[in-house]
């Protein structure tokens, strides 16, 4: 078991003092979700709406015979009735679709609707708009569907063998992504031992407690509206190319969202509210059931990753070489990049010299793959993790120590050769989360007790040559108050709230004097996807320079009113005053209209780019990928009862850098809930799929953790200031989720001294584990 | 999505009730609804007619009846969880209904629903068989009692016939110096379906031996009495030899299945296991965490 | 299916409604614009739907409607408003327990029904008292201090700030 840790202090950071950043202020919108006041998508009505509905594929592999919907359309109360043959050409691309100025990638298309080939469970096939739910139910049910079921392939290693089944261009191969770094071979020579291990991830569902819902109508000005909970309101590009309009006619209004997690960055319900829309003219809604939802959008990838890893006998590891194979399931989507980042982090933060990566991600009828919190990191983390408490024990070392022998540092290089600008605080991180396990309970004779931890990079901000950018407009209003509008989709982790903070402290302004009118494609500046743990760094980042130029005026105005420097002044509680003499101010409101009164401008847009870099070397991966990352580290204690295999968390601490904590009540809360899903990747939650067909249909059987299943993680908030959003501010949503799965799997088998190499580690699989060659459930 | 069409009764007495059931073919009673529309819900159930029993006063309540605990097959789990009575009498059904489901659908299940949806993880019934519970069943012509253990058949069928209506379930007050619990597994800490119950009865010696009642869910296609394991421990010291062996005894009269929470295998692993454990403290004379 | 004349009283309000029986309470309850009870799984699954009827907490999707007839029920947006929040509201927006709060309005029923009849309840009633509501934003521990902080609130203990 790990032993006790040193902590030492951490490296001193000047990190300047502030007055709303950095304070857990109560959120702009959390008030309003508590009272009941939040209206979400499926909350909304419109007069005259009607109620729509899907038809989907109950095969998942088949060709559609015969669609006759001439019975559906006859029914009273039925709008409309729609299927491929109405929608000539009519094509979803998958590809990060309106969110960057690049052309789609080939091969990355789906059809809106399916039209002859049918690929996986819940494809959709018909869309069917009428006055009530019941109705469109009914005509549903009255759809002429006859399908030819055709043979499938259910596992991406079937999938890539000749003669398999194609679902996807004539090898069902989606992506490939290779690293070549250094010599393995000699790197493998120089080594003391080889070690070698396989380990595997299922489906995992996003679950998030909102299923996916719209309303569309098509307004005075002919303009298409979507009311929508979406991560990417840049969609309004995609749903205009399907439905052949121009993109000046299609605005999608964001809603709070009830949960994303990746599962609503994809086109959901956007394309089939525009088109029913536009085909009856009047107002559509769209609700997904849940067991709709499951079936109709995205989930993890499963992953099989194997690692074969030579090292020294001091635990320096001298060559790493990994093979990832993915499930991108029946269409592309997003899957390329998944896989991409899987296969960059691979190795994990360490130091390696010689590097050889191969990943290959294989079309099957399962369902579509795409992101999810980590987007690829939890795989490649679960793998590496586990591999290095693995080569731990080949080489009779304690975990920690093999950790630190091959820690990256600052200045060092990541495996596809980007050098690391930030500060690097594995070493700080991992100790205290291992130091706040406290002492160790003790194992009984049907408890036995394990203790272990994960450290981890995690890159924030998107691929760079995507060429990200986030725009945001901040302004004074006449009575001292403040406005930000931003395109900014708030998922639920605070995405706006922080915007309001960043702004409140440039300005001035108390944070409930500031309002912020977000997520509209139409009115609101475009600031990207809430995707890739972006939005503080991009959008916090627009917020601040817009803020600071509206503060630039008010500095100087405040200046010449006071007749000092504008460096002798500053800004706060609605008030601006002389630096040390606070008697001498004067309210913001007063200000403003001097400010207006001369024509300075109360008001700026602004633009904030990422760095842009040109995409990696296709043959060798180096090149730079990313912005920045995000480094932590988990420790978790567990009791695993050796009589029934089930496992307990009984503590659980993480620690990360955030760079900077905006509003640290809810970088608490990110880092709280996104260890919790990791906790539940490790030990409860599979997406079962046999033979293309949903085993786990409901929430009944897909099980995510309730309030008695984990105790609370303790969050230890680093904050070194060297991050590269707002304030040094880092990201912190999917970082959070990345070390918990491999920390769990870990401590289980720190306690019971094997290993188990899948998650979820059920108690079924550590029973068979402990009774080796007993049957059980692959 | 909506639920499909029927017709809703809502009777106020009894008589009622049963008049309706055995007038309308198809006529399905419900209580708390919380199986029933799940069913409905899902197009796995399309009664044309449902009778709501929740109006009717006397289906309801924990009462002592000649040396018996009867429950109104209207009492929900919540209300025997919380009940003084039960908890006095056989906290071993206490303990079920605390674990059963979430807070809101304890309120809203019933004792009588949860046993005449005969799921095979139904988890009130292992605890009734360990009480030697009889079902009372009324309809339109008659009453009869049904002992527990005859009145599951197979999975989702019992003795009940479709014109009849639970009205209580009764079982003898256990003897003073009876042990019973109840412990079910799932695959995470709350509101989760079995993978395996078991509920165990142990009484005080009694003529050279002792009244032993081990029952089993989720194992079988019904709950079941694992009679064998019974035996083992109805004379004789209960040691730790004893205790194994009625655990092995009660994983062979398993039989369960292998569904997507757990493999036949596991399930008699874990009913070895749950069974030795809920008997230890018998032989340790102390309470088990 | 004929449809029945129903009484409701919904957040101390009166409300006659007019519908089929197979319509479900979450159902009615949306309709007549109380879109703060939220559909997650109509299945009982997920308790998004929690309301409290005659005081007990019930996931409104399992309840038909006519079975609530004459019956009181409260709501999230019942308990308190913007301007009215309840101390149980405002603990939740304090105590960072709300993200994407689309649990929130359920979770905050569980947590009156709780309070109502346990004042001051420990970590481990807490946790069972909302076992019933998934939340898969925060990890339950800040709601779990909501709790604790809305029950000292109510106990007079005033805002903690």
């Amino acid at each position: 078991m790990i032993g006790k840790v040193e902590v030492k202090p951490l490296p001193k950071v000047d990190l300047p003092p502030l007055r709303q950043v950095g304070r857990p202020l109560r959120r702009v919108d959390a008030l309003g979700k508590a009272v009941g006041s939040t209206v979400y998508a499926a909350d909304f009505s419109m007069p005259n709406m009607l109620h729509a509905k899907v038809l989907r594929s109950p095969v998942p592999s088949g060709r559609i015979v015969g669609l006759n919907v001439d019975r559906a359309r006859s029914i009273p109360g039925v709008a409309c009735v729609l299927t491929a043959r109405d929608l000539p050409g009519a094509k979803l691309s998958t590809d990060m679709p309106g969110q960057t100025g690049r052309k789609e990638r080939a091969g990355s298309a789906a059809p809106v609707l399916a039209r002859d080939v049918v690929r996986f469970q819940g494809e959709p096939i018909a869309l069917v708009a009428a006055e009530t739910e019941e109705i469109a139910e009914e005509a549903i049910g009255a759809i002429e569907l006859e399908m030819e079921e055709t043979p499938g392939v259910f596992d991406p290693e079937e999938a890539l063998k000749p003669g398999a089944p194609k679902v996807y261009g004539d090898d069902n191969v989606v992506a490939r992504w290779k690293i070549r770094k250094g010599d393995v071979e000699k790197g493998m020579a120089e080594a003391d031992l080889i070690v070698e291990n396989t380990f595997r991830m299922p489906f995992v569902e996003h679950a998030y407690l909102e299923p996916e819902a719209g309303v569309a109508w098509v307004d005075d000005q002919g303009v298409i509206n979507i009311r929508v909970c979406t991560q990417v309101v840049e969609h309004f590009r995609s749903v205009a190319k399907a439905l052949g309009i121009p993109q000046n006619k299609v605005r999608i209004r964001g809603t709070m969202v009830g949960g994303g997690f990746g599962g609503k960055e994809d086109v959901t319900v956007e394309i089939f509210l525009a088109l029913l829309a536009r085909e009856t003219g009047r107002p559509v809604k769209l609700v997904y059931t849940r067991e709709e939802s499951f079936v109709a959008q995205s989930k993890r990838h499963p992953f099989v990753i194997t690692h074969r890893t030579g090292v020294k006998r001091d635990g320096r590891i001298t060559a790493a070489k990994i093979d990832m194979i993915a499930d991108s399931g029946a269409y592309p989507y997003l899957t390329p990049y998944v896989l991409l980042y899987a296969t960059a982090m691979a190795t994990g933060p360490y130091r390696i010299e010689n590097v050889s990566v191969d990943s290959v991600a294989a079309a099957t009828n399962q369902p579509f793959t795409s992101a999810f919190r980590g987007f690829g990191g939890p795989q490649a983390a679960l793998a590496y993790e586990q591999q290095m408490d693995e080569i731990a024990k080949a080489v009779g070392l304690d975990p920690l120590t093999v950790r630190r022998a091959n820690y990256l540092r600052r200045g060092d290089e990541t495996a596809t050769g980007q050098r690391i600008a930030s500060e690097v605080w594995l070493e700080e991180t991992v100790t205290r989360a291992i130091a706040g396990l406290g002492e160790p309970t003790p194992s009984s004779k049907t408890r036995k007790v394990g203790r272990g931890f994960a450290s981890y990079f995690q890159s924030y901000g998107r691929i760079t040559w995507f060429h990200d950018t986030s725009r945001a407009w901040v302004g004074l209003e006449l009575d001292g108050t403040a406005t930000i509008r931003c395109g900014v989709p708030d998922i639920g982790a605070g995405q706006a709230n922080s915007l309001c903070q960043i702004a409140s402290e440039l300005l001035g302004v108390p944070l409930e004097r500031v309002t912020v009118y977000a997520t509209d494609s139409a009115v609101t500046p475009l600031a990207g996807t809430s995707t890739a743990t972006r939005q503080l760094y991009m959008s916090g980042n627009a917020v601040h320079k817009a803020a600071s130029a509206v503060r630039k005026n008010l500095l100087d105005r405040a200046a010449v009113h006071f007749g000092v420097g504008p460096d002798a002044v500053d800004l706060a509680d609605g008030r601006a005053f002389v630096k040390g003499d606070e008697s001498r101010s004067i309210g913001l409101d007063e200000l403003a209209s001097a400010c207006a009164a001369d024509g300075i401008p109360l008001s700026n847009l602004a633009l904030f780019t990422a760095p842009f870099t040109d995409g990696i070397d296709p043959e060798t991966g180096q090149g730079d990928i990313w912005p920045d990352f995000t480094f932590g580290a988990q420790a978790v204690e567990v009791a695993v009862d050796i009589e029934t295999g089930q496992v307990e968390v009984l503590k659980s601490v993480a620690c990360h850098d955030v760079g900077r904590a905006i509003n640290p009540a809810a970088v608490r809360g990110q880092i709280i809930g996104g260890s919790h899903q990791g906790l539940g990747y490790a030990l409860m939650e599979e997406y079962i799929v046999k033979d293309g067909i949903t085993q786990t249909p409901s929430l009944a059987e897909y099980l995510v953790p309730t309030s008695c299943d984990f105790p609370a993680t303790e969050a230890i908030i680093l904050e070194s200031g060297s991050g590269v959003g707002p304030f040094g501010a880092k990201g912190i949503g999917e970082p959070a989720l990345t070390p918990a799965a491999p920390a769990v799997a870990n401590a289980v088998a720190d306690a019971i001294g094997i290993r188990i190499h899948e998650v979820p580690i059920t108690p079924e699989r550590v029973l068979a584990a402990m009774k080796r060659g007993a049957r059980w459930r692959g | 999505m909506t639920l499909p069409k029927f017709e809703l009764h809502r009777p106020e007495s009894l008589d009622e009730a049963l008049d309706i059931l055995a007038s309308s073919p198809g006529a399905v009673p419900i209580a708390g609804g919380t199986a029933l529309i799940v069913d409905m819900r899902g197009r796995r159930l399309s009664p044309p007619v449902l009778v709501d029993i929740g109006l009717i006063d006397r289906l309801s309540g924990v009462r002592i009846e000649g040396g018996e605990v009867v429950i109104g097959a209207a009492t929900t789990i919540a209300e025997i969880k919380e009940s003084d009575l039960i908890a006095q009498h056989s906290p071993l059904l206490s303990e079920a209904c605390g674990l059963f489901a979430s807070p809101s659908v304890r309120n809203r299940a019933t004792i009588g629903g949860n046993i005449a949806y005969a799921s095979p993880a139904a988890d009130t019934a292992p605890p009734l068989l360990a009480l030697d519970a009889s079902v009372e069943l009324a309809s339109a012509s008659g009453r009869r009692t049904v002992p527990i253990d005859r009145f599951f058949l197979g999975v989702r069928r019992t003795e009940r016939r479709d014109d009849e209506l639970i009205t209580a379930i009764r079982f003898p007050i256990p003897a003073e110096g009876t042990e019973g619990r109840f412990r079910k597994l799932g695959l995470r800490r709350a509101d989760a379906i079995s993978v395996v119950s078991a509920a165990v009865s142990i009484g005080p010696p009694a003529d050279g031996g002792r009244r032993v009642r081990i029952a089993l869910g989720a194992v079988a296609p019904t709950p079941i009495r694992a009679r064998r394991a019974e035996e083992a421990l109805s004379a004789g010291p209960i040691d730790e030899g004893a205790i194994l062996a009625a655990a092995e005894a009660a994983a062979s009269e398993a039989s369960p299945v292998s569904d997507l929470r757990g493999s036949d295998w596991y399930r008699r692993e874990a009913i070895r296991a749950l069974v030795r454990r809920l008997l230890r403290p018998v032989v340790e004379g102390r309470s088990d965490g | 299916m004929d449809e029945r004349t129903i009484r409701l009283k919904i957040n101390g309000r009166e409300r006659e409604v007019s519908l089929p029986p197979n319509v479900t309470l979450l159902r009615v309850l949306r309709d007549l614009g109380y879109v703060d009870v939220k559909n997650g799984c109509e299945k009982g699954d997920c308790g998004a739907c929690a309301v409290l009827l005659d005081g007990k907490l019930v996931n409104s999707c399992l309840v038909l409607a006519w079975q609530a007839d004459g019956r009181e029920i409260l709501t999230a947006s019942g308990l308190g408003s913007i301007e009215h929040p309840h101390p149980i509201q405002e603990a939740f927006a304090d105590t960072g327990a709300v993200q994407c709060g689309y649990c929130t309005p359920g979770m905050i029923m569980a947590t009156k029904a709780l309070l109502d009849v346990n004042p001051d309840p420990s970590e481990e009633e807490i946790r069972e008292a909302i076992s019933g509501n998934l939340c898969r934003c925060t990890g339950y521990a800040q709601i779990v201090e909501a709790v604790k902080e809305a029950a000292r609130r109510l106990a007079g203990g005033g805002d903690s700030g």
